[in-house]
């Protein structure tokens, strides 16, 4: 599926930095839709190793911001096409997205998403309690007598893709075009002259190249320090936890803010479950036990006959946190160098779009429009993008 | 066929106690003591299960809770591992994965389309739009293991926190020795062993959890050990792993046929259970184990048909010899191609080069893999040992200790005597007032394994190197090929070592197959991570009970007496409005409303956070850390106070109140109460002023008595003097009320004469009840937090939160009034500089609509030429003014008095507004002043 | 689960502790341009190392600083607020 290159080129057209989702994208849209095909990614692990091997696969355009639903919503029809893109089957299933309400604050807040979602001819509507039971006559509406559903946010494009899968195929998609994918390959060193990309230094030599893309998410602040920017960017752990398989009984994605919940089903049976963002800063991908604690609790609390469902597996993975939650894109006050991090929960329903838009904002030298809102500028410019708009919930 | 043996000494069943129970509807009978797989097995049943994906018939493999393909349903439990769960009378027990049974599955068809379903084989089929969704209806319902009940019931575990100075993972050999060691110092000693059975006991002062695993180690010594009804969280100060090392199969063709089972299973079966595995038994190996497997069997009366040796030279001159002593035929350096099966799809023989044997067992003993991940949890290293062939301890983290097989130890007396030694150094470690750093000795003189070989010599059939997941060995090659190439890839293409077991017998031959195809040696190949839980952990366990933590304010059961319908803000609950008999809720909250503006009306704010700042430097504090000043704020008096970020966002408001010159009373909002308090106690710290806070909220209690009769019924319960004069509008007072010392607010939140009443939590119900019997005079009502909504909206307050986001600033927000500017500093006021320069994005404006417009909703958009302008943040039709009034969050451009705003609501159509200056109600405020007459 | 070591009340596991980020000195607000106060605001050293934060013991209300190696997890050194105060007066 991917060729192994024994040795680096001396110079490279781009450069790109992580073999995720996001940079294995853009490769394969840089090579298909813009010529340029003298491009390595240079990958410090494995592909797909990082955040895009490790969230929860949900994907979903319903945010609050115009920005963020219309940036969003293309990703959805992307993601639509992949696998016939890459004769590849990425077990794209559109599986219908809950977003639980427990207080009339997030009724509200359902509402403002809603509506903006609309704005943009994205299917969401707000449901009231009864709709939801009458969906899931599982769920146990009263959470247990102390967090009653009130209704959700209902949000039918809703989907789940297997994640690795999608890293092999832009993968496998860029190879075939000429792309060199370096795995195992780490960046010691930026060199940045006159404010300009020269090259980059790399644990096999160094490469040449006037355009380096940045793609990261979790580690973006120690390439941003080689090439001296700095960043809101902070980094905090996120986990998840995986349980054995069971026979299918839950079809759509149910995400429950006031719980700090989202689950779904895998096509393998297994119930995939993550929760908050851990409270402090860490760059580790160390597992902790009250995670699974607190996150089974609240399982339980929606879905109290999951008592004896066994949890086979916690993980972790790095996120790249922005003061706003939104993306941090585009160009940067370095020429040739470009940024797509600040994925916060680590940006897995985006990949598609990252790629699309990176890729013209790279050959270009641009910004692409659908990611004007997310420059590294906004913040010196107290314009911020507001997606936490969203999780602002007072009284 | 297995089946039992007359009684031998040291079983662990009890014959005198037989046991009921049906299996796929057939009735059988164990002993206690057995689980319900050797119950099972004693009666001669082989197929106990069928696997993931091929549906293949499976039985025991290993019989030491890796049996992934003999778990049971259980009533409304899934996924029971039967090797490990005690049998129970009249249990009812089900093989999983299967279609209409587990003699004549419906799915079995997919075994024979093995060959058409090669690895990765899901990811280049059915890849079309338009028929994926049939396919994976499809896939979706052949997946997954056991069923749930969606009727099964929350079920309550404890859980229990437990510190000791050493904890022992295990209770072999080593683990039992160094537990005892540890305990011999005076430790207090913790061991946790997966069998109903260990030789330590509590007698030698060890603490001994039997039938309970650890399911991760986590930092600082933390382990999560899980006990059959409990989950306990042990805090240790050092920890013992002698967790022992998991047997590996070996690959040939049919490898998994019921009757071919681990050495160390037949051994188990035997010992524990008195179980044969068979009459005519065939032993293939390539470590001593198999070796020493088939002396215990034949110690036991049973027939030995042939023991095969893997590898070219005897690992085991010695007990090979006394085999053949014993009649035993030994072949070494031949290994076996194919299992066949009988009728019933049990092993009847296995193929080798040059001969056929015929067997009813198999026992494989394939080498083994050091059972190190909770060791690697704990942050331990392991490298590859060429000569034990196994991952050993390389590195150990401060306060761990190995001992025994994990460290490549099969030798009981070595074993014994590395177990005592790290039992000794473990308890030292603990002890030690400054525990010594860096990583602990490993020692260690293993005994070797030979590889485990994966001859092939027909592309036919299936030889299995995960038994979880249903995958071969040409699997393996085929992805490696395919550039799946790391160990991480590798398995995530595979799904080998996904399953549940976790790999623990497939990662060890997946990553030597790696290794051999790729010329690397096995720790450039390295391992996949591992994670908790090493042993699947019911949600239950780890729930626990499952607290929530809900706060109440002293007068709740007044609530619920009086018709409260609670909502929830925050951990608290407040009512959101009384039901009364016979009223809609629409007029419970306008009936409440018009009490408050025509009488009085009472309601609870005691979730509201009340904080207190005492010391000389008090009022310059506030200034810092408040948007407004308070430093020149009488005594007596109060002040509204805004919060603010260093961004220069809203984070929240109350009233602030200068109780004495160095001491001020202070209010915050119910969310952002302990948050807030927090926060000031951070900049306290930072700024050392000479001043102290206090966050006296649980501790007081909060009423607010407003309406033009509010004077009237205070008057006849407080010393203190209510007059304008005495205690004018914003003022604020000590005194009795009832018998309580209060501190009264004179504040105008919903804009009427009003008094909010702080009381000790103690004397709260009593002062409630007065007023409330006061109020019988003037006709009081209780008001809830749906008509103070109403009653504020009317005077235009916003609400933080509702009516701003997360990205406000106070001029957006039309707060700047609250905002001193000029003061030296405060948090937000540099940013609330540029934002000043550079204007408001976005304005809260007052809007009024003439009719009741029921369809507008808090959130529906304002639309200004087809862009998205705004949105309404608040809206209520208001009885008392007979229309719609709100608050709307828009473009500046738009936020001019008389400006007609268009709102779309759900449907999609679309209601004018007009922009319109607030307060909407008494725009003077003259009512919140000085009360109207009554 | 994780230990702090509290300087106020010991050693105490890390879920009864709250985390506020690290000590950033905050430049002159009357001296500094606005981009330098906007990177004040919003940009952060993201970078793993050892760094001083700010930990608060929720239960006493306490606030200390950490010395925490954030690439490891390795609490290094904690003490009171009051050492880091004559910097910031000054």
């Amino acid at each position: 599926m991917f060729r192994r290159h024994e040795r680096l080129r001396d110079s490279y057209d781009v450069v790109i930095i992580g073999g995720g989702g996001h940079g294995l994208a853009a490769a394969y849209y840089l090579a298909r839709d813009h010529g340029v095909r003298n491009i390595a990614v240079i990958e410090k692990g494995y592909i797909g190793g990082g955040n895009t091997g490790r969230n929860t696969t949900i994907i979903r355009s319903n945010y609050l911001t115009p920005e963020g639903v219309q940036f969003y919503d293309e990703s959805v029809r992307l993601w639509q096409d992949l696998s016939a893109d890459f004769d590849l089957n990425l077990f794209y299933s559109t599986r219908g997205h809950f977003t639980l309400a427990h207080t009339d604050a997030s009724m509200r807040t359902m509402r403002w998403r809603a509506e903006v979602n609309k704005h943009y001819g994205v299917k969401s509507e707000v449901v009231d309690a009864a709709y939801v039971k009458n969906a899931l006559p599982m769920i146990d509406i009263e959470c247990g007598g102390h967090a009653p559903v009130l209704g959700a946010l209902y949000h039918a494009p809703g989907a789940i893709a297997r994640h690795d899968a999608v890293a092999w195929g832009y993968g496998r998609g860029a190879d075939q075009r000429g792309v060199e994918i370096h795995q195992e390959t780490e960046v010691t060193g930026i060199d940045v002259e006159a404010g300009r990309i020269k090259g980059v230094r790399t644990t096999r030599g160094y490469i040449s190249t006037s355009k380096v893309l940045c793609a990261v998410a979790g580690f973006t602040p120690r390439l941003l320090e080689m090439v001296g920017l700095r960043s809101p960017i902070y980094i905090h752990p996120l986990q998840a936890m995986v349980s054995e398989p069971i026979k299918p009984w839950l079809d759509p994605i149910i995400v429950s803010g006031s719980l700090h919940v989202y689950v779904s089903q895998t096509a393998r049976g297994e119930l995939v479950m993550g929760s908050t963002l851990d409270p402090y800063e860490v760059h580790q991908t160390r597992s902790t036990l009250d995670f699974t604690e607190t996150l089974s609790a609240h399982m339980l609390d929606l879905f109290p006959f999951l008592s004896e469902v066994k949890i086979v597996r916690q993980w972790a993975g790095l996120a790249d946190m922005t003061p706003d939650f939104a993306p941090i894109m585009g160009t940067t006050p370095i020429e040739g160098f470009y940024l797509d991090a600040g994925w916060g929960t680590w940006g897995f329903k985006a990949t598609p779009v990252c790629g699309k838009t990176m890729s013209h904002t790279v050959a270009t030298g641009r910004n692409h429009p659908l990611i004007a809102g997310f420059g590294l500028d906004r913040f010196a410019r107290f314009e911020l993008t507001g997606e936490k708009g969203a999780a602002s919930v007072g009284h | 066929m297995m089946y039992r043996l007359p009684q031998r000494e040291g079983e662990w069943i009890d014959r005198t106690r037989s046991l009921a129970f049906t299996f796929e509807g057939v009735r059988y009978e164990g002993f206690a003591g057995d689980t319900i797989t050797s119950a099972l097995s004693a009666a001669g049943v082989m197929i106990l299960g069928r696997s993931f994906k091929y549906h293949r018939p499976r039985g025991i493999l290993s019989f030491a809770n890796h049996d992934v393909n003999a778990i049971f349903q259980v009533g409304p439990v899934p996924n029971v591992r039967g090797d490990v769960t005690p049998l129970a009378d009249g249990m009812e027990v089900l093989a999983v994965n299967t279609v209409g049974g587990l003699q004549s599955d419906r799915a079995q068809w997919i075994d024979r389309l093995g060959r058409f379903l090669p690895v990765g084989f899901y990811y280049k089929a059915f890849n079309s739009k338009r028929f994926f969704p049939r396919w994976e209806r499809l896939i979706r319902n052949l997946s997954g293991l056991g069923q749930i009940s969606v009727d099964a019931p929350r079920l309550q575990t404890p859980k229990r926190y437990a510190f000791c100075d050493v904890l022992v993972i295990g209770g072999g050999v080593a683990g039992e020795a160094a537990a005892r060691a540890a305990a011999a110092t005076g430790a207090k000693v913790m061991l946790v062993d997966e069998s109903t059975r260990v030789s330590a006991h509590s007698a030698d002062g060890v603490d001994v959890l039997t039938s309970s695993y650890v399911a991760g180690v986590y930092a600082d010594r933390w382990a999560a050990v899980i006990e059959p009804h409990r989950m306990t969280k042990v805090r240790a100060g050092a920890i013992v792993f002698a967790t022992g090392a998991i047997e590996q199969p070996i690959a040939f063709h049919n490898n998994d046929l019921p009757g071919i089972v681990m050495a160390g299973a037949a051994q188990r079966l035997l010992q524990r259970h008195s179980i044969a595995v068979g009459r005519k038994v065939l032993v293939v190996t390539t470590h001593r184990a198999g070796y020493e497997a088939a002396v215990a069997l034949l110690d036991a009366g049973l027939s030995i048909a042939h023991i095969v040796e893997l590898n070219s030279t005897s690992v085991a001159p010695d007990l090979s010899s006394l085999l053949i002593q014993r009649g035993v035929k030994v072949v070494v350096g031949d290994a076996p191609i194919e299992a066949e099966r009988n009728a019933e799809g049990c092993v009847a023989a296995v193929h080798f080069a040059g001969e056929r044997i015929d067997c009813d067992a198999v026992l494989m003993s394939g080498g083994w893999a050091a059972a190190a991940q909770l060791l690697l949890q704990a942050g331990g290293k392991t490298a590859f040992d060429d000569a034990a062939q196994m991952h050993l301890p390389s590195e150990l983290p401060a306060g761990c200790f190995v001992s025994g097989a994990i460290n490549g130890l099969f030798n009981a007396e070595a074993a014994c005597m590395e177990g005592r030694t790290a039992g000794r150094a473990a308890a030292e470690f603990a002890s030690a007032t400054v525990p010594p750093s860096g990583s602990s000795i490993i020692a260690r003189s293993s005994s070797p394994v030979a590889p485990s070989p994966h001859r092939r010599q027909d592309p036919r059939g299936k030889d299995f190197i995960d038994f979880d997941e249903d995958l071969q060995v040409k699997d393996i090659e085929n992805a490696i090929h395919e550039g799946f190439d790391s160990i991480e890839l590798l398995k995530r293409y595979t799904t080998v070592g996904m399953g549940p077991s976790q790999g623990k017998h497939s990662n060890l031959n997946a990553a030597r197959i790696l290794a051999g195809k790729r010329g690397l040696s096995m720790d450039q190949v390295g391992l996949t991570t591992a994670r908790p839980m090493y042993h699947p952990v019911p949600m239950k366990h780890l729930a626990g009970r499952g607290f929530t933590p809900e706060r109440a304010t002293p007068i709740a059961p007044r609530h619920s007496d009086a018709g409260a319908v609670w909502m929830l803000a925050g951990n608290w609950r407040r009512p959101e409005y009384y039901m009364r008999e016979g009223e809609s809720r629409e007029q419970c909250i306008a009936g409440e409303v018009a009490v408050v503006r025509n009488s009085v009306g009472l309601i609870d704010v005691g979730t509201l956070g009340k904080i207190e700042v005492h010391g000389p430097d008090a009022g310059a504090f506030l200034d810092r850390a408040y948007a407004g000043r308070y430093s020149d704020l009488k005594v007596g008096m109060t002040r509204y106070g805004l919060l603010l970020d260093e961004a220069g966002t809203i984070v929240d408001d109350g009233v602030v109140a200068r109780l004495h010159e160095e001491s001020f009373y202070f209010t915050t909002t119910t969310g952002g109460s302990a948050g807030v308090y927090r926060d000031l106690l951070r900049l306290n710290a930072l700024w050392g002023l000479n001043c102290s806070l206090v966050n006296v909220t649980g501790h007081r209690a909060a009423f607010n008595l407003a309406g033009p009769r509010s004077r009237d019924l205070l008057s006849a319960m407080t010393s203190v003097n209510l007059n304008d004069g005495a205690f004018p509008y914003l003022g604020v007072r000590e005194g009795i009320v009832g018998a309580a010392n209060a501190r009264l607010l004179r504040v105008g939140f919903v804009g009427e004469l009003g008094y909010e009443i702080h009381v000790p939590h103690s004397h709260a119900q009593r002062v409630w009840d007065g007023l409330v019997e006061q109020g019988r005079k003037f006709d009081l009502r209780l008001f809830g937090v749906e008509a103070q909504r109403v009653l504020r909206l009317e005077k235009g307050h916003f609400i933080i939160g509702q009516d701003t986001d997360g990205l406000t600033n106070p001029f957006e927000a039309q707060a700047g009034w609250a905002v001193r500017m000029q003061k030296p500093f405060f948090i937000g006021q540099r940013s609330l500089r540029l934002l000043e320069r550079r204007g408001p994005r976005q304005l809260l404006v007052g809007f009024e609509i003439e009719n009741a417009v029921p369809a507008l909703k808090e959130c529906h958009l304002a639309i200004d030429n087809g862009e998205i302008a705004g949105r309404v943040t608040s809206v209520t039709y208001s009885n008392t003014l007979g229309k719609t009034i709100g608050l709307a969050m828009i473009k500046p451009s738009l936020a001019v008095l008389g400006t007609k705003l268009t709102f779309r609501v759900t449907d999609g159509s679309t209601v004018t507004a007009t922009v319109c200056p607030t307060p909407f109600f008494d725009h003077d405020n003259q009512r919140q002043k000085f009360g109207v007459a009554a | 689960m994780k230990q702090l070591r509290c300087p106020l009340n010991g050693v105490r596991p890390v879920s009864e502790f709250a985390y506020a980020g690290e000590v950033r000195d905050m430049p002159d607000p009357d001296a500094c341009t606005d981009p330098q106060w906007a990177d004040y605001v919003f940009n952060r050293s993201g970078v793993p190392g050892v760094k001083r934060e700010w930990w608060c013991h929720i239960a006493s209300g306490y606030w200390f600083i950490a010395e925490r190696d954030t690439a490891r997890d390795a609490v290094i050194d904690t003490y009171p607020v009051e050492k880091l105060r004559e910097v910031h007066r000054a």
